[in-house]
């Protein structure tokens, strides 16, 4: 304590060019240092993560590079198969569209209205607008790294089957980026105005939106498959598609930019595709620029209007769902249905938590219901049964996010604050079991209402049904049991954030079990189910009937993994709970 | 029981009347640093501030006290810019925070009770970001750095990362970035919270050692021994309105003569406002 600084005048405040190096060092800095600590304390982690993206990417590619071959070869015409695939494409980006406003919009709203760092930031006598624009790029980089993982191997796949010049694949990276700033640029606008207009009842007004884009997406799916059936790739059928597609095909949206323009450079048309990307970029910066001066003009208000908020007056008694767990779960001991109630209470009062997860079971809701009016009934019989052991896959790895991104990181947090469990009249095991129960019956009542919803759009059979159900059963058994058992077992004690916990490397270690638990655990039902009706099909039930070895081996190999499934439930369900149980019981606070 | 008070309201009357609405004249030094003018803000249905009038002067040392949701951490955030006003208007140095928050902000340093520090930067590279923010040139930066480091006493673990400081390390990072720039004004919110009586001693030297040079430094604590020892003028909050404004040696009248302690004025200035509310509420 030697000196103390003389107050100086006040000294000029920095450019705009020099708060924006100043970021940009800070984001490096950060940056640099998380990589260098990866690679020093995480390399399993990171290679696990590298590995297992490039293991999706290169099975992405390969289903993207074989649909390309087969249309290729199936329409012969170049102009047919052209605009064919530009419709896909506007298809696929459109949908990819609204995903990303969305997305971007509620990470913003996080990062910008609940981020301790914002205080930080808006305290300092920086920009508004800078600070706005720093958290707008940390949401364009976790909003969009999803849509690269999908849109680079579809447009590397198709580059290649299309023979398309260098350029297309140097145009890429360029085209993609300033199609995801469209999006977020709208997105953040959206959060801000929402914010600022209506501080009390955001929730209300996005849920309002989110539920009439759904509304929307419905409509509009079901208009697509709607009307009378004709055969694949006949020109009746292209004529028809391309009719329904008429909305996304709409030569004023960003989707149809993008397909038109990497289609026209994959022909070697390369003004045309500078032009199209010249196109995308304006308008890039300027929803980037609308973004900033809305930010300028509503952000540090809408700031304060959030906190402004009156708290909301808190009900006495619990809310219905709350009673209807404290009463309906008789059977459970009363502690148990207190730890459930609270653990539910935690999840539903922090919306960062479920409202992406909320969006994407509405999405898969409304591709199930449009199952039955796509023109399966020309499609191998085969066919069906594989559609619906994918939708339960699909069903599965959603409940893996949810188990792994909120029911992982319960246990290191209630273990940060284990003092308060840890010295009530309380048994250890009874925390655990609370917390088995809840992710079991949250995960369950989502995936098996999905899946039957699946099953009844397939139309298939009742027993096939009840298999499925069966093996929802297992699944939210084994996910729920994995969680809590690597939580109990790995915890992290120094992270406050759940997201954080999930990234860490027990979070990324409970997500790789549990995706090998679904898929090893779908292949052994769906496998022998798939082989049999596969020989029906091709052989009818006759001949089967006269072959009854084939018959009887199909239908014990169908017996074999449908136990098999069940016993690999029951050992995925009980074996890390065992190891959490015996951690949880050593664990010291 | 209201006249038991009348030094401290005659003396919040007298300070009122002295201060012009809002400084407008940018040429001239200001004559008082920071001023809140008939501040209103509420959050829904609760009043957080209602009608606060206050003024701090130059190298004055004022010590803003209350009891929990008494409207210190709202006064301190509308201070900062962090929140803006229903109606009235806050200065600091003479700049308008609604208007002109950037030069205000520019003037002041600000240490929270809960610092937001980058747990991936080392203590020296989140200095040098807020010396960056702020306009400081590289060689000015890093001798203000040396400065504060020598000051805080953070030589041994400047260069390691932010997360694996103690508490106390990291409220002694947050002071000297608070403190890089020389601003006018400083704004604490809780200054002691987690410190050893080291460090204590430490920032008790340190806020009286920058009074004395000139800056004026505007604190909310709930430590009333703290207030006692190094405040020059007292506030005590409750309810959204001030109920004592005074100096030191009027607050030591008052105690004189009513053979109280801060601690027993305090209580007793909040339990009144405590009941009132009540009846209201009732």
């Amino acid at each position: 304590m030697s000196t103390a600084s003389a107050a100086l005048p006040n000294r000029e405040i920095p450019s705009f060019e020099e708060e924006a190096s100043a970021f940009w060092r800070l984001r490096l800095r950060i940056a640099k240092t998380l990589v260098r600590q990866t690679f020093a304390q995480a390399r399993f982690r990171a290679a696990l993560i590298i590995v297992l993206s490039l293991v999706l990417w290169c099975g992405l590619f390969w289903l993207f590079h074989d649909g390309f071959q087969y249309l290729r070869a199936e329409i012969k015409h170049r102009e047919t198969h052209d605009q064919l695939v530009q419709a896909i494409f506007s298809a696929f980006f459109a949908a990819l569209l609204i995903m990303l406003v969305f997305s971007a919009g509620i990470i913003l709203y996080g990062s910008l209205f609940r981020s301790p760092e914002t205080a930080f930031l808006l305290a300092l006598p920086a920009r508004t607008e800078q600070v706005f624009l720093h958290k707008f790029q940390e949401a364009v980089l976790f909003s969009s790294w999803g849509f690269l993982l999908l849109g680079s191997p579809l447009l590397l796949a198709y580059g290649i089957v299309a023979q398309a010049p260098w350029y297309f694949y140097a145009l890429l990276a360029p085209y993609l980026t300033a199609f995801v700033y469209i999006p977020a640029g709208l997105g953040a606008i959206l959060c801000l105005l929402i914010v600022y207009y209506l501080p009390n009842n955001r929730g209300g007004a996005l849920a309002s939106f989110a539920a009439l884009l759904l509304i929307g997406g419905g409509w509009y799916a079901w208009s697509l498959t709607r009307g009378p059936e004709s055969n694949l790739l006949t020109p009746t059928w292209f004529m028809d598609l391309m009719g329904r597609l008429q909305l996304t095909e709409q030569r004023l949206l960003p989707n149809w930019w993008l397909s038109a323009g990497l289609i026209e450079t994959a022909r070697d048309e390369w003004s045309e595709g500078l032009l199209f990307l010249v196109v995308m970029i304006a308008n890039a910066l300027f929803c980037r620029q609308m973004a900033v001066w809305t930010a300028g003009g509503f952000f540090r208000a809408a700031y304060s209007a959030l906190c402004g908020c009156g708290m909301k007056r808190k009900r006495a008694r619990p809310a219905l769902v709350d009673r209807t767990i404290l009463n309906g779960l008789f059977f459970f001991p009363k502690p148990m249905r207190l730890l459930m109630v609270k653990d539910l209470r935690l999840f539903r009062r922090d919306p960062m938590q479920w409202s992406q997860s909320l969006i994407f079971v509405g999405l898969l809701a409304l591709y199930f219901l449009n199952l039955r009016r796509f023109n399966y009934d020309v499609l191998y019989i085969g066919w069906v049964n594989m559609v619906s052991f994918l939708n339960l896959s699909v069903v599965g790895l959603l409940m893996s996010t949810f188990t792994t991104r909120f029911v992982y990181p319960m246990l290191s947090l209630e273990a940060q604050r284990f003092w308060l469990l840890g010295l009530s009249p309380l048994r250890r095991a009874t925390i655990l079991w609370s917390k088995f129960f809840f992710a079991a019956g949250g995960a369950i009542l989502p995936c098996s209402s999905l899946i039957l919803l699946s099953d009844a759009m397939l139309d298939i059979s009742l027993f096939t049904m009840a298999s499925h159900q069966l093996t929802c059963l297992l699944l939210c058994a084994g996910l729920a049991g994995i969680s809590v058992g690597l939580g109990a077992a790995l915890p992290n004690l120094r992270e406050q954030s759940p997201s954080r916990i999930a990234a860490g490397f027990g979070g990324t270690l409970c997500l790789v079990v549990s995706t090998l638990y679904i898929l090893v655990v779908v292949l052994f039902t769906a496998l022998p189910t798939h082989f049999l009706l596969a020989a029906e099909a091709a052989y009818g039930g006759q001949y089967l009937e006269e072959h009854q070895s084939l018959h009887f081996y199909l239908k014990l190999w169908m017996t074999a993994g449908t136990l098999g499934s069940i016993a690999l439930g029951i050992l995925a369900t009980a074996l890390p709970l065992a190891i959490g149980f015996r951690a949880f019981r050593r664990m010291e606070f | 029981m209201k006249d038991e008070w009348s030094v401290g309201r005659k003396n919040h009357a007298q300070l009122s009347t002295l201060h012009s609405p809002l400084s407008t004249l940018h040429c001239l030094p200001p004559t008082f640093m920071i001023e809140f003018h008939n501040i209103t803000r509420s959050y829904g249905r609760k009043l957080a501030l209602n009608g606060l009038e206050l003024t701090v002067k130059a190298g004055e040392l004022f010590a803003l006290l209350g009891p929990n949701g008494a409207g210190k951490t709202t006064a301190i955030k509308l201070l900062t810019g962090l929140l803006r006003p229903d109606s009235g208007g806050v200065t600091v140095c003479g700049h308008d925070l609604t208007h002109d928050g950037r030069n205000a902000a520019q003037a002041m340093g600000y240490v929270p009770d809960e610092p937001f520090l980058y747990d991936k930067l080392s203590g020296r590279e989140f200095l040098q970001f807020a010396a960056e923010i702020r306009g400081l040139k590289v060689a000015d930066a890093a001798d203000a750095i040396e400065r504060e480091t020598k000051n805080f006493e953070m030589a041994e673990f400047l260069d390691s990362l932010i997360e694996t400081y103690s508490h106390g390390m990291r409220q002694r990072l947050a002071f000297a970035s608070a403190l890089l720039h020389a601003p006018r004004v400083l704004v604490i919110d809780e200054p002691m919270v987690g410190l050893d009586p080291r460090s204590v001693r430490m920032v008790k030297d340190l806020l009286r050692r920058h009074a004395a040079a000139g800056m004026t430094i505007f604190m909310s604590t709930h430590t009333l021994a703290m207030a006692e020892e190094i405040a020059d003028r007292i506030g005590i909050l409750d309810g959204g309105r001030l109920q004592f404004l005074g100096t030191l040696s009027e607050l030591q009248r008052e105690l004189s003569s009513h053979h109280a302690s801060l601690e027993a004025l305090f209580l007793q200035l909040t339990e009144g406002e405590e009941e009132e509310q009540k009846k209201e509420e009732g």
